[in-house]
């Protein structure tokens, strides 16, 4: 019945899901590990168009990617975690990336509740339809 | 006398709009999902058709077609720019439509009354 604003509510949910998924990489952008262990993961959110082909569908998160566990070897001879060597592992997670990802989460969020107003707008002028 | 051509030929055109609106909102929904093509939606040139050749309209909403646009380097040629344009214009061809039948209503109640 009122499926626009069922995708558009399907685009909202994603997008919000990916500001998660960057906000969880931001978060844990300095969460030690043992150099024996891996390094906290980049989590990648996975889109995908429902029903592709079809024109009505919307979007879905298809699973989650993750990155490397590799990180980077810092010298901190204090760190409770550090090795022999002094050496303890921190994750390669680039700010400047995550940052720009959070603004196309953000904008594409804006986007999908615009269309959700607009919806709105036409479905509440099809209801006054014959009240004249 | 209700279901004239006149009242068909706006239905045919809200079906037509309200799907244009519902590919309009797919394709904001995937502005960021790779490999994904914008759809469009065509009912007008049906609709012109149906109309010149003296037939009532068919109300189906028309079809839909994949966007050719040069795409983006992960595949996806959705342009937020015009979907925002087409989807104002929609909106308001909608409660334009709704109107003329809204006023199409009004006619048929006031002849109603008059009887």
């Amino acid at each position: 019945m009122f499926d626009s604003l069922d995708i558009s509510g399907s685009g909202l949910s994603v997008h919000r899901r990916w500001m998660d998924a960057v906000s969880d990489n931001i978060a844990n952008i300095n969460t030690v590990s043992s150099s024996d262990g891996e390094a906290f993961k980049e989590r990648m959110v996975v889109a995908q168009a429902v029903d592709y082909g079809s024109g009505e569908g919307g979007v879905r998160i298809a699973g989650a990617e993750f990155g490397s566990g590799e990180g980077r070897l810092v010298h901190e001879p204090d760190h409770p975690l550090a090795d022999d060597e002094g050496y303890v592992r921190y994750p390669d997670i680039d700010l400047g990336d995550q940052m720009t990802q959070l603004m196309m989460a953000q904008r594409g969020y804006q986007a999908n509740l615009a269309s959700v107003e607009r919806a709105t707008t036409a479905y509440q002028a099809a209801l006054q339809l014959g009240k004249g | 006398m209700i279901g004239d051509v006149t009242t068909t030929t706006l239905h045919a055109a809200l079906a037509g709009l309200a799907q244009r609106s519902r590919v309009t909102a797919d394709n904001i929904a995937n502005v960021q999902t790779p490999g994904f093509l914008a759809g469009r939606t065509d009912f007008e040139s049906s609709l012109r058709t149906e109309l010149r050749q003296g037939k009532a309209p068919t109300v189906s909403g028309g079809s839909i077609a994949r966007s050719l646009e040069p795409t983006r380097e992960d595949g996806n040629n959705v342009n937020l720019d015009s979907e925002t344009v087409i989807a104002t214009e929609t909106g308001l061809r909608y409660q334009l439509a709704l109107n003329a039948l809204d006023g199409k209503y009004g006619l048929l109640r006031s002849a109603l009354r008059t009887a």
